[in-house]
């Protein structure tokens, strides 16, 4: 009876106390709410990434291995189905064609997708309807295409556009928008990043291609699903045996299909950033609750005596303070969820407009909310220990007494003879640092906490703008590229350059092949350049061009550590087309290019070890823009190309899509690194102010002056600010590097690139906000009440 | 005799200060005229509560009057502006507190030199502590000083801007009873020598002896005003 009623009371004091601090608990329990809310909306976009993938790629089941080939006859789906481990197989003929696209100037390349005929559902990558219907049986000319570029392009079903198969201008219907698993994310082959506006995937009836192809009864392409027993690595080489004669590039499983992969490895990404982040936030937290706490149980030693003196347990006294630092804890972990499953929702709506799912849809799990809790009641605890264990082993006696007065005793800078130069007011400020010079690390370590992850927060966007200005700018002079369906003779390609308004043209040749290193191997396509050309130039992350050497293989750095080979060595180079010869070849350097794994050789230095007289695969464009137009209905209608790629619609696709929803990530995290600079130095302010309103009374009543006595403690917590700023700036690249080297995968790797803007940016925001908590803590320094203070004992 | 021959250093009259403290109204000062001359020893006595304090705070300019009028030289307190307030405090008042309130991250040479620093004709900071007789211990921080050295850091720290008025506060109520003499013959020995007008408030009737004055305070009222015919010197005091 008599302990509930202590427990009613104590709890009646912690609601008050809670309340008069509420400034500083809002601060604490806001960087717990920012960590949170990042750790709970980037693990909750997992989940929902992982789950709506899962979902997808097994409702409309996504094949496990796939083959790309010239052409095979339609009796060896049944030899392959007869190979151990597979459990369906799926043959397809699929083709890359030009098209004419109404109200669009510029030619776009279509992938055309066989579907069986009689309106069947394909065994495998099968299609999701989103609107419109399937194709009729026996249509001709009816195709399904895929809705980004739909949308991109304003279509409907129902609307038409032309295509060029096979030399022959045909007109295809659009009787239905679908999406695949085979196209989450749906990028022109060649091309890393999406362009919606002229790059389509097409479905249509397998007969009508198969005529269009000359295709019938054979397939180029091919995919399958494994059996519970089936080894990926088993299926691989046995297709590659059996078709290697049929024009196979090779066979691969889920883990190099090109649009798998670039899902797989954005989820990664995040699954990196769920620990980074939040991490440093609590930390921060830890501190803060440390120092908070540490000063309420300093100020409040006489209460504590008398609540030991009156019997309270010291469990009792324990946990009434414990919950100064739970309170926050728990609240902030409440907002920060409530704020991650926002973040989460918008952040997966930005990643639904990127990755084209069926269904994308957003899963907030309790599950989260409990991790959610449990980290920060458990950094709670951690930043209270010291404090509660203080309050426990205070002796009731003790406790009634004042604390030991504060130790001064000459430090380094009493020994420097500078001092006697220095006004009183600055000597207050060194001392005090000096006297506890752990604290005034602690308060540098944080401050600095929130310059880096500023710095980080602005260095992925500035690592992406420098890769599209080194991507689209300064590595491709071109203007377009056009993809040629097969490889051609260099002769009969070399009419591109007499179309009245190209300045420039140059060939390329890119030629499929394994690399071997002795027991190393990789698949890789070798780009034959041509030296004196300049329209595609090597550039390395860091801006630097690099010259084509006449013979011998330059390849990309990642390339080289996976080969595990350095400039000198030979590497083995199988052509996998015509001869299928092997040859060796010098490396003769390497490249740090910040996108994809690349092989460069001399186009002349590659025609020679191909040994086939000279065939090449497309050709870069500069052109007249005036003359753009006619050349664009010329090409439109051009037999043999397969494609053509226009870098301005890339990059500006790239902008909207990528750039946008760096920017909004970008912004969240210097708001949130906003917070945690103003909640370290306005608590810090908060602190000093309560530790030291004796002294700073006492000034006042010798007659300083309100803006004296501001000097000595602004003056302190400014000089806490700068001193972080440069181990800030430090620590932000440091984080920088971390965040671009566990970000880098095979695809791309983030440029290291420092803005002096971003430093500057930086130390603009924790500057202001310096100034902002030190206007707050002024209005408190002006309402001291001297009397009072001076009244009482310390 | 002093009233006839100057005009008063502080002329109060009808000085009242009224506290809200919560729903409560509390009169601490009712109504308190009196004249204050240069050069005057005066201790003021009375139980706690009895307003000495609050009459000290407002003469210092720590507070400020609710009603009644305070001429300092002729000049009216009670009209001041804050930054009025301030320049009066740092160049005209000394203050001493029961609790020191030395600054401890500053030695006892840098407290005086913090007052110093800010005044008009301060002395020089060695003499102020050479007065009260710590010339030995000026680099000491108050951590390493003594209850009775950290008081007479603050006497030193307060007579150094050479003020006009020296108010204490009960400054031997912290002390045991030689450090507290010993402090008091600093007080007075500041006041002989340097003619500084002390105002001494205590509720130790003993004190009282070495003042040329005593003026006795009860329920925010002076109720005796009356001037000791002979000061006797602190080290003569019993309590």
């Amino acid at each position: 009876m008599v302990a509930g009623k202590h427990r009613t009371l104590l709890t009646r004091k912690l609601l008050r106390e809670l309340w008069h601090h509420r400034a500083q608990m809002v601060a604490v329990g806001a960087v717990v709410a920012c960590g949170i809310a990042v750790f709970v909306s980037m693990s909750s976009v997992r989940y929902s990434l992982e789950a709506t993938r899962a979902e997808y790629y097994s409702r409309y089941r996504f094949a496990d291995v796939f083959m790309q080939l010239k052409r095979a006859p339609e009796y060896y789906r049944k030899t392959v189905a007869r190979i151990p481990g597979v459990a369906s197989v799926s043959t397809r003929i699929v083709a890359d064609v030009t098209l004419d696209v109404p109200g669009l100037e510029e030619p776009a390349t279509g992938r055309l997708i066989s579907l069986p005929d009689y309106g069947n559902a394909p065994i495998l990558n099968d299609l999701y309807i989103k609107s419109g219907r399937s194709l009729q049986p026996g249509s001709d000319n009816e195709v399904i295409a895929s809705q980004p570029f739909l949308e991109a392009n304003g279509l409907r079903p129902g609307d038409r556009l032309r295509a060029v198969i096979n030399g022959h201008m045909k007109e295809l219907r659009i009787v239905g928008m679908g999406l695949s698993p085979e196209y989450v994310y749906e990028v022109q082959p060649g091309a890393f990043f999406p362009d919606n506006k002229h790059f389509g995937v097409f479905w249509m009836g397998r007969r009508s291609l198969e005529s269009a192809l000359d295709m019938s009864g054979a397939f180029n392409d091919l995919s399958l699903t494994l059996s519970h027993n089936g080894h990926e690595d088993d299926v691989v080489s046995e297709l590659d045996r059996l078709f290697k004669r049929y024009g196979s590039l090779g066979a691969y499983g889920r883990s190099d299909q090109l649009s798998n992969r670039f899902l797989s490895d954005e989820i990664k990404q995040v699954g990196i950033q769920i620990s980074f982040l939040p991490s440093i936030f609590l930390a921060v937290g830890i501190f803060l609750i440390n120092i908070v706490l540490a000063r309420i149980v300093a100020v409040q030693r006489p209460e504590i005596a008398v609540l030991k003196a009156m019997g309270f347990s010291n469990r009792t006294i324990a946990l009434h303070y414990l919950f100064f630092a739970l309170t926050p804890a728990i609240l902030g972990s409440i907002v920060g969820s409530v704020l991650g499953a926002w973040l989460g929702k918008g952040l997966m709506g930005i990643y639904g407009d990127f990755y084209n799912f069926a269904h994308p849809l957003y899963y907030f799990r309790f599950q989260e909310v409990v991790i959610a809790v449990v980290l920060s009641v458990s950094s709670a605890m951690l930043g209270a220990f010291g404090a509660v264990r203080r309050v426990v082993q205070l002796p009731p006696a003790e406790a009634m007494r004042s604390e030991a007065p504060k130790l001064y005793r000459p430090g380094i800078f009493d020994r420097a003879e500078i001092q006697k130069h220095v006004p009183v007011s600055v000597r207050i400020i060194i001392r005090n640092l000096e006297r506890r010079p752990w604290k005034a690390a602690l308060s540098v370590m944080m401050i600095a906490s929130a310059v880096a992850i500023l710095i980080a927060g602005r260095y992925t966007y500035d690592a992406v703008e420098r890769m599209t200005e080194v991507e689209f700018t300064e590595k491709h002079r071109e203007d377009l590229t056009l993809l040629f369906n097969d490889s051609m003779p260099v002769s009969v390609a070399s009419t591109v350059g007499s179309y009245k308004g190209v300045l420039e043209h140059e060939y390329y040749r890119d030629e499929p092949v394994t690399l071997h290193s002795r027991h190393r191997s990789r698949r890789q396509t070798v780009r034959g350049l041509a030296s004196g050309g300049g329209l595609q130039r090597l550039i390395d992350s860091n801006g630097r061009r690099h010259a084509l050497p006449p013979e011998g293989l330059l390849m990309t750095t990642e390339l080289a550590r996976i080969l595990s080979v350095v400039p000198g060595d030979t590497v083995e180079v199988e052509f996998l087309l015509g001869s299928q010869h092997r040859r060796s070849v010098a490396v003769a350097g390497t490249l740090d290019e910040i996108l994809g794994l690349s092989a460069y050789m001399d186009i002349k230095s590659l025609h020679r070890l191909a040994g086939d007289g000279g065939a090449v695969n497309g050709a870069f464009l500069r052109i007249d823009t005036s003359r753009a137009r006619a050349l664009y209905s010329e090409f439109k209608a051009m037999p043999g190309v397969g494609g053509i790629m226009m870098l301005k619609a890339l990059k500006k696709s790239f902008d909207d899509l990528i750039a946008e929803s760096m920017l909004t990530s970008t912004l969240i995290l210097t708001i949130f690194a906003c917070v945690l600079a103003f909640a370290v130095i306005y608590n810090g302010a908060r602190i000093s102010l309560s530790e030291r309103a004796r002294e700073l009374s006492s000034l006042r009543v010798l007659g300083l002056t309100k803006k004296e006595i501001s000097v000595i403690l602004l003056g302190e917590q400014a000089v806490l600010t700068l001193f972080a700023i440069p181990p800030g700036f430090l620590a932000g690249i440091g984080l920088s590097v971390l965040l671009a080297l566990s970000l880098s995968s095979e695809l791309y790797r983030l440029p290291l690139v420092f803005n002096s803007y971003n430093f500057l940016f930086s130390f603009i925001v924790v500057v202001s906000v310096s100034v902002v908590s030190g206007f707050a803590i002024r209005r408190r320094l002006i309402r001291l009440d001297l009397i009072e203070v001076l009244k009482t004992r310390e | 005799m002093h009233e006839n021959q100057q005009s008063p250093l502080f002329r109060l009259s009808g000085v009242s200060k009224s506290y809200t403290m919560g729903e409560v109204v509390v009169d601490a000062l009712k109504g308190v005229t009196l004249d204050i001359f240069s050069g005057e020893l005066a201790v003021m006595l009375g139980a706690s509560g009895s307003g000495k304090s609050t009459l000290l705070n407002i003469i210092g300019g720590l507070d400020v009057a609710s009603r009644g009028e305070i001429f300092f030289h002729g000049k009216e307190l009670t009209a001041s502006t804050e930054l009025e307030l301030t320049s009066y405090r740092r160049h005209a008042v000394g203050f001493v507190f029961q609790f020191y309130n030395l600054i401890a991250s500053l030695t006892a040479l840098e407290n005086v030199q913090l007052v110093t620093e800010i005044a008009d004709d301060p002395m020089l900071p060695e003499e102020a502590l050479g007065l009260v007789g710590l010339e030995n211990r000026m680099n000491h921080f108050p951590s390493q000083l003594s209850g009775g050295e950290q008081q007479r850091v603050a006497i030193a720290r307060a007579v150094a801007k050479r003020p006009e008025i020296l108010l204490c506060d009960e400054p031997t109520g912290a002390l045991d009873f030689q450090t507290g003499k010993l402090v008091l013959e600093v007080l007075e020995k500041v006041n002989r020598e340097l003619q500084t007008t002390v105002i001494l408030i205590t509720h130790n009737a003993a004190i009282a002896g070495m003042a040329d004055r005593v003026i006795r305070m009860r329920s925010g009222e002076v109720y005796e005003d009356h001037r000791n015919a002979q000061r006797r010197p602190p080290s003569e005091l019993e309590w």
